[in-house]
């Protein structure tokens, strides 16, 4: 790597992704009537802020989550299937039998003093990942199911830090790597790679600006040839873009301590975007003593292989074979990255229902055409118009049974390539559920099917309304013609083919 | 077993419990009144929701008629560890006189009392140690620890979770009964509780046993008596009342058998080492912010680091005995400790259950393919305490360190049945050489509760007739 010439650079990355349930993990259901006592029985009220503005603070918790004395946890089943489902994604085993820990430490957006997690028998192990662009595989050492804490949010002004806990025991997977990425580069790609495969199996959102998926880095250097150096810690990153500017800091404020002989201590450390600096956070001599136990309430999770291979039956189509079978299909590359694209900005359902973007779209109206003339509708007309309009595939409401038939119009030449055009701009303008064969009925740009009499009719008319430029033509300057066709396209409605119109009026000359 | 459903209502029409005043120990929610578990830190809580077990109570038509005394957070066995002051043994009253002030026992001396009293005819406690089965012995009345896993622990404020059980005292094993029944439902919302097919195959694992208690006569009945349960620090005026009862349980026909339960001796500490291990954790909660009360940080302190703030509401809010347990039980969970103490605990928790298993002829319902020896016993017998209600300390010996370490010592009869998650129950067996009440507790395999109930039965037919 020529930024840092005769060091290697070893990165390790722990995931947390939000698994996409309707309820959280152990706290069942959060009914209104709580919702509202809770408001009036904790003293957390409306200062904290909430990072999603449309959910006002400390609402969406049960008594569970606010460690209310006499409550108990309650295993949503949801997770653990979702889990599963992620382990089957990374090629991970998953283990028959997994089980939950307390982790004790004090703060104040942990409401029961420790956080239940999976320290020593996660729900999955030895996975991998893929990077086909940086041609690695990045292993994956364990996956594991715990709560997630509220949010702490401090107020300058007042001085005070505001708790909300809505968050507080939501459901996280934490996704473990082996220190296998030798690159900012390829740490960013895991990352991204990562989030593509979570929202294709829907178990998360997997968005790092909306906090459903947060990275804490592991990052050591090492001179070529020698063993790796300490690793230091970076949390907090809000971005992959500034987790890559982070690694890239840290290497080099590793390099320059060892290259004046002085030794990495092995801390936890932040990242100052401004700056573009990290800090040390934690030292490992402050390193808390988290008091493992196991959770006494919880019994041991135990999964038999029937119930994984149900899974594994049901699971949805991962990015790599689904870019494998539309390039079998015949799309080009360009063609399957942006409507794979656009398709990773579907919404992920609750519960691991599967939203439906743009290549269940493709799919269904490419069912008995030709894809590739299936894909330059979608990818050209429907998206253009789209994004003329300021509009993302999201609000497209166009549904498969119209583009099918209007693509069947178009091809059986009932109407033009561009009258289709304007029944697309119809549908996407006023919306309107009926099918582009009655849209053009309605439109009247139905192809004319009498064998050209109207055509030829319509050309007559034109030569005798425009005799000049017929006269000029007769004399052979062909480019006339253009101007003529114009008068026979305005009456035709656009329905007449331009080249048909051509030769009919170049044979009436 | 019928299923928990979701809405209870409340007490209208006449139920299994009509006609009866409960008690309900301060450390299980109630909507209508403090939930205090005995502790500053919980002054004037006042729970959003009702236990399982109060929601069960009023739907079964009884009357609750308060909230019961009790050592703060369960931590105790004299009931002297209380934000509300020590509870005084009735049995030591005359007249309304307080004439001799006894402990109730721990830590439902407020349940025990006020059965004894007559305050009411019945009342919920809990039992992690023996805090329902001692105070019933000390204050000469009935009071069962259920198997674990059989009533719901929604509602109850977590001591040790591994160990805590709701219990219900009463006069007499048929109020228990009563009561026991209406509460032992499945409730999912407890995850420890047992599924109805584990209490289904347990009935009937124990169902063909339960002939030996038929008519008051106990042919074929067997009763071990463990040696080791008769320790040097068990007082000689406890003993012949509980051989009294043995002869005439024998004379009605049951066969007493000796056994051995060579883990008994590690029982008590590694009972402590887990109970205060689960306790620091279960307690760390109680910081002053979601509830509860607090303590502000005084001017200058520090306010970085929030377990130096969360110190002021925790050393103020809990008494000094919640405080020892938590400290100690947060040393047998660090890392140094955690292999020698808490793990080293729980095998000896192992082997304690494995003997109590391969002395009954009953098997367990919760092993994977349980199996018992054909001549292995129905039930033990054992005194339950190894003394009679002992004096109130005054107000300077409440925090010696001498009484803290006895006090412990009196749990040593009642932690084996706790550790292995067994029903037991102490049923009052006579006098002892001051006058005071002596308890026989009888001990059956899990699930067998009802059997345990019945040879109480039989215990206080005894009682009636000596």
């Amino acid at each position: 790597d020529a930024r840092w010439p005769g060091w290697e650079l070893v990165v390790g990355i722990e995931v947390h992704a939000q698994i996409k349930s309707r309820r959280k993990l152990f706290s069942g259901e959060c009914r209104a009537v709580y919702a509202a006592l809770m408001r009036n029985m904790l003293r957390l009220g409306a200062e904290a802020l909430s990072s999603d503005l449309t959910t006002p603070p400390n609402t969406h918790v049960a008594p569970f989550d606010a460690a209310f004395p006499g409550t108990l946890p309650h295993l949503n089943p949801k997770c653990v299937e979702l889990g599963v489902r992620t382990a089957i994604a990374l090629n991970a085993d998953v283990q028959h039998r997994s089980a939950f820990d307390r982790k004790h430490y004090f703060y104040a957006d942990l409401p029961s003093g420790y956080q239940i997690t999976q320290q020593y028998a996660p729900i999955a192990r030895n996975g991998r990942l893929d990077l086909e662009k940086d041609g690695i595989s990045v292993r994956v050492k364990q996956v594991q199911l715990e709560q997630d804490t509220g949010k702490s949010t401090f107020l300058p002004r007042n001085r005070i830090t505001a708790i909300d806990l809505n968050r507080a025991g939501m459901p996280l997977m934490e996704i473990v790597s082996e220190p296998d990425m030798r690159s900012p580069e390829q740490a960013g790609n895991y990352v991204r790679t990562l989030q593509a495969l979570l929202r294709s199996v829907g178990s998360s959102d997997g968005n790092m600006e909306q906090g459903s998926l947060r990275c804490d880095v592991n990052v050591s250097v090492n001179r070529v040839g020698e063993p790796p150096g300490t690793r230091c810690e970076i949390k907090n990153l809000n971005s992959v873009k500034f987790m890559m500017v982070a690694i890239t800091c840290e290497a080099f404020r590793q390099i320059s301590l060892l290259e004046r002989g002085l030794p990495v201590a092995q801390e936890t450390r932040g990242f100052n975007e401004e700056r573009a600096e990290t800090y040390s956070l934690r030292s490992k001599e402050d390193a808390p003593d988290y008091r493992y136990m196991p959770d006494p309430n919880i019994p041991p999770l135990l999964i038999d292989s029937t119930y994984i291979d149900a899974i594994r039956q049901r699971m949805p189509e991962l990015p790599n074979a689904t870019r494998a079978r539309l390039l079998v299909q015949g799309l080009s590359q360009r063609d399957v990255e942006v409507l794979m694209d656009v398709d990773s900005g579907r919404e992920v359902g609750f519960d691991g229902q599967l939203g439906h973007g743009a290549v269940a779209y493709f799919d269904e109206v490419a069912r008995g055409r030709d894809p590739k003339v299936v894909v330059n509708w979608i990818t050209h007309e429907l998206l253009g118009q789209l994004a003329f309009r300021d509009e993302t595939f999201k609000e497209n409401p166009m549904s498969t049974e119209q583009m099918g038939d209007l693509i069947d119009l178009v091809q059986a030449g009932k109407v033009t390539g561009t009258s289709g055009k304007t029944i697309l701009r119809h549908i996407l303008t006023t919306r309107t559920p009926d099918l582009p064969s009655k849209i053009a009925e309605d439109l009247k740009l139905l192809a004319a099917s009498d064998d050209g009499a109207s055509l030829e009719t319509w050309c007559r008319e034109a030569i005798a309304a425009l005799p000049e430029q017929a006269d000029v033509v007769r004399r052979g300057n062909l480019k006339v013609v253009d101007k003529i066709m114009g008068h026979v396209m305005k009456a035709s409605r656009g329905t007449a083919k331009a080249q048909d119109v051509r030769a009919m009026l170049l044979k009436l000359l | 077993m019928p299923l928990l459903g979701r809405s209870l209502c409340a007490a209208s029409g006449p139920g299994p419990l009509t006609g009866l005043r409960l008690a309900v120990k301060d450390n299980i929610c109630t909507k209508a009144w403090p939930t205090t578990c005995s502790s500053k830190i919980l002054e004037n809580f006042k729970s959003p929701f009702d236990a399982t077990v109060v929601a069960l109570l009023s739907a079964g038509g009884a009357e609750i008629v308060g909230k019961a005394n009790c050592d703060e957070f369960g931590m105790g066995s004299l009931n002297i560890h209380s934000a509300h002051g020590p509870v005084v043994n009735p049995f030591g009253l005359q007249d309304g006189e307080v004439v001799e002030r006894r402990s109730a026992g721990g830590s439902s001396g407020g349940s025990a009392a006020a059965v004894a009293a007559h305050l009411c005819d019945a009342a919920l406690g809990t039992d992690t140690g023996g805090s329902v089965r001692l105070p019933a012995s000390y204050c000469g009345v009935v009071g069962l620890k259920p198997s674990y896993g059989i009533i719901s622990r929604w509602g109850v404020v977590s001591f040790a979770d591994s160990l805590d059980c709701v219990g219900v005292l009463a006069q007499d094993v048929h109020t228990v009964r009563r009561v026991h029944n209406a509460l032992a439902i499945y409730d999912s919302r407890d995850p420890t509780a047992a599924p109805s097919h584990i209490r289904e195959k347990a009935a009937q694992l124990s169902r063909s046993h339960l002939q030996q208690t038929q008519d008051d006569g106990l042919n074929g009945l067997r009763i071990g008596i463990p040696q080791e349960y008769f320790p040097t620090e068990l007082q000689d005026n406890i003993v012949a009342p509980v051989r009294r009862i043995l002869e005439q349980l024998r004379a009605r026909g049951a066969t007493l058998v000796p056994v051995s339960l060579p883990s008994t001796r590690y029982a008590l500490s590694a009972y402590y080492v887990i109970s205060s291990a689960e306790a620091s954790s279960n307690l760390a909660r109680y910081d002053g912010i979601e509830y509860g009360m607090r303590v502000e940080p005084p001017p200058g302190a520090d306010l970085v680091k929030t377990a130096n703030v969360y110190a002021h509401t925790r050393s103020l809010g809990f008494g000094k005995e919640v405080q020892r347990r938590m400290l100690l039980g947060t040393y047998a969970l660090s890392a140094d400790a955690f292999e020698n103490y808490f793990l080293q605990a729980q095998r000896v928790r192992k082997l304690i259950k494995a003997d109590l298993d391969r002395v009954f002829c009953v098997p367990n319902a919760l092993n994977g393919s349980p199996s018992a020896p054909a001549d292995g016993v129905h039930v033990l017998l054992h005194p339950s305490a190894i003394q009679t209600a002992p004096k109130l300390p005054g107000k300077d010996d409440a925090n010696a360190e001498s009484s803290t370490l006895d006090a412990y010592v009196q749990d040593v009869m009642t932690v084996p049945a706790s550790l292995a998650g067994l029903p037991a129950m102490s049923v009052p067996g006579g006098k002892g050489a001051d006058g005071w009440p002596i308890g026989v507790s009888v001990v059956g395999q899990w699930g067998c509760d009802e059997l345990v109930m019945r040879v109480g039965e039989v215990i206080e037919s005894c009682q009636e007739h000596s």
